[in-house]
């Protein structure tokens, strides 16, 4: 018999209850969405950081000489960790050349890098032109944006290195746009570098960008000082900071942003069921006045409010889920993987929200049949 | 010998400053069929609301078969309307959105538990039995008057209370409304009937007449 009431009172008050309804829907999807978002936003924003650059720093220590470089096999060791979540890792060798004319030499620095990995670890750069990928590639270089105006290089100029007597010539794939220190250098292959400084297998450092929060950064650099003995290993702590401080602005403002959506479905429940309790009041009277208990009279209308909230949270959860994949591809470019968990989550939040949002139904309870059936 | 059904002492009912019952006493035994008569205002449906349980008096002492009316909490209450008090009322009081057959059940439910044969039954007996999943907008004022009827004895109340239950119909469906508390009457129910009609007062046991709250005047009518 509940079940049969239950049922001709959702027909029965239906325009209402699917505004109810599209309140809670709609205030579902997006709490789940952001739900989910939030869920895999710790991995999608850090693999979004990765892009900004590296964030561990490879060097000899600074006392062992003058001029202080380490053998390239770091990075066979580097690579030996298997660590999946470096996303990569290049070594870097800096030379003072000179660009220009041989009347009218330019300094310059020219780091000497594996292009492969430049392109992966640093693609927020904005390259007029074109990255050159090939690791070994001794033909064509990158320029900084000011080395570039200041030698007056465009893509495709040639441009002559000098080091120590020696020379390289290379031609100019892309412009650089870093904003930093890299503006004013000009970028060829590791190899190229050595060659010109006649420094053999040897580099000045290696960046690594390693993807993960803070414990899992700080925990691949132990693993990484373990591996690489006499090398100082450190992350970019700036960089991690920022990030961390990023991060949990933004789920800061997720949460908030949740808060208030569930705030204003609860009232857009409470706008539609203030309606209905009053179209339910004579309802209410009678039953009670024919032997309804409050607690049994009250059942039906909380009932109505729960199924409200059920379907409203299940619908609007899966439209959540499809949502974040949405925005996944929006915002990331990724798909965001959905969370089961996030369906059961919005559901036992609507049926807050939506129990909170039926106080005028709740106050029925209060009704008093005489004054009812008096016609009050 | 049993004691009366129905005992009323100093019955008194005030809303804020307007006394609409006063010092009402009187005794209905089991089986009689009282019509309570009176002018608009005189206190006849806040009688039958403090018998019912629908409202608590100011003073005085309500008993029905045993229970003290006043003394019952909100649960008490509820239960003894379930239990003992069979309700019709002037406008009917139907649920619109349940069925004839339904309206039946949802006092069943109250009471204990819905039993549609039983409810359909009780509808048959009022002459309903090809109306049953009509939903009351779909009946005429009699016809829902027996639902009402119908739904008032289900759970077989102690006591029918009756507040103008013909005061909204034709004259055909107060015929058949009347035919069916005489059948009430007869089979040994006990009715408290409000009345303006002078003609149904006649077909009562009593008539307890009403006046400004007080009780006027008791009259036994001839048979």
């Amino acid at each position: 018999m509940f079940w049969r009431i239950l049922s001709r009172l959702l027909w029965a008050s239906r325009g209402r209850l699917l505004l109810a309804l599209l309140a809670v829907t709609s205030g579902a999807a997006v709490c789940a969405a952001l739900v989910n978002l939030d869920l895999d936003a710790g991995e999608k924003f850090t693999r979004e950081f990765r892009a900004l650059g590296a964030n561990v720093i490879v060097s000899p220590e600074a006392e062992q000489d003058s001029a202080p470089s380490m053998d390239t096999d770091v990075m066979a060791r580097i690579a030996a960790l298997h660590a999946p979540e470096v996303v990569a890792a290049a070594p870097y060798l800096y030379i003072a050349a000179q660009a220009g004319t041989q009347t009218n030499p330019v300094p310059v620095i020219v780091a000497g890098t594996w292009f492969d990995q430049v392109s992966l670890m640093n693609s927020w750069w904005k390259v007029d032109g074109q990255w050159v990928t090939q690791r070994d590639d001794s033909a064509r270089c990158m320029v900084g944006r000011d080395a570039a105006r200041q030698l007056g290089l465009a893509p495709g100029s040639p441009v002559t290195l000098r080091y120590s007597g020696r020379q390289a010539q290379f031609i100019v794939a892309g412009v650089v746009t870093a904003g930093g220190s890299e503006d004013s250098q000009i970028f060829i292959s590791l190899s190229a570098a050595q060659s010109l400084a006649q420094l053999g297998d040897r580099a000045a450092l290696a960046q690594v960008s390693v993807r993960g929060s803070a414990p899992v950064l700080e925990d691949f650099v132990g693993r990484l000082s373990a591996a690489l003995p006499g090398l100082e290993v450190r992350p970019v702590r700036q960089l991690a900071v920022a990030e961390g401080r990023l991060l949990e602005r933004i789920r800061s403002l997720l949460f908030v942003t949740v808060l208030l959506i569930l705030v204003l479905s609860a009232m857009g429940v409470l706008a539609a069921t203030a309606g209905l309790a009053i179209e339910r009041r004579r309802d209410v009277g009678l039953m009670k006045a024919i032997g309804g208990s409050v607690r049994r009279v009250m059942r039906f209308f909380l009932a109505e409010a729960l199924v409200i909230a059920v379907a409203g949270g299940a619908l609007g959860g899966g439209l959540g889920l499809l949502l974040s994949q949405w925005i996944g591809w929006r915002v990331f470019s990724a798909a965001i993987a959905p969370r089961l968990v996030v369906l059961p989550l919005t559901i036992a939040v609507m049926i807050f929200v939506a129990l909170a949002g039926a106080l005028p139904l709740r106050l029925l309870g209060r009704v008093r049949p005489a004054e009812i059936l008096r016609g009050e | 010998m049993m004691g009366p059904i129905v005992h009323a002492d100093g019955l008194s009912k005030a809303f804020q400053s307007v006394r609409a019952l006063d010092d009402v006493s009187f005794d209905v035994a089991e089986g009689e069929w009282i019509a309570i008569m009176g002018p608009s205002g005189s206190g006849k449906t806040t009688l039958i609301n403090i018998l019912g349980g629908l409202d608590q008096p100011t003073s005085g002492r309500a008993v029905v078969d045993g229970v003290e009316v006043g003394s019952l909490n909100e649960r008490g209450l509820t239960r003894y309307r379930s239990e003992k008090i069979g309700f019709v009322f002037q406008q009917f009081h139907l649920v619109p959105y349940l069925s004839a057959v339904e309206n039946v059940m949802l006092a069943q439910y109250f009471h204990s538990m819905a039993d549609e044969p039983q409810a359909a039954e009780a509808l048959v007996r009022v002459g309903l039995g090809d109306r049953l999943q009509h939903l009351p907008g779909q009946l005429s004022g009699g016809e829902q008057q027996r639902v009402a009827l119908a739904r008032a004895l289900i759970n077989q109340p102690k006591l029918i209370l009756a507040d103008e239950p013909t005061g909204n119909l034709d004259e055909a469906n107060e015929r058949i409304v009347l035919d069916l508390f005489c059948e009430l009457h007869d089979a040994g129910h006990t009715i408290l009937l409000v009345t303006h009609s002078a003609e149904i007062g006649r077909m009562a046991d009593r008539r307890i007449e009403l006046a400004h709250g007080r009780l006027a005047h008791i009259a036994a009518n001839r048979r």
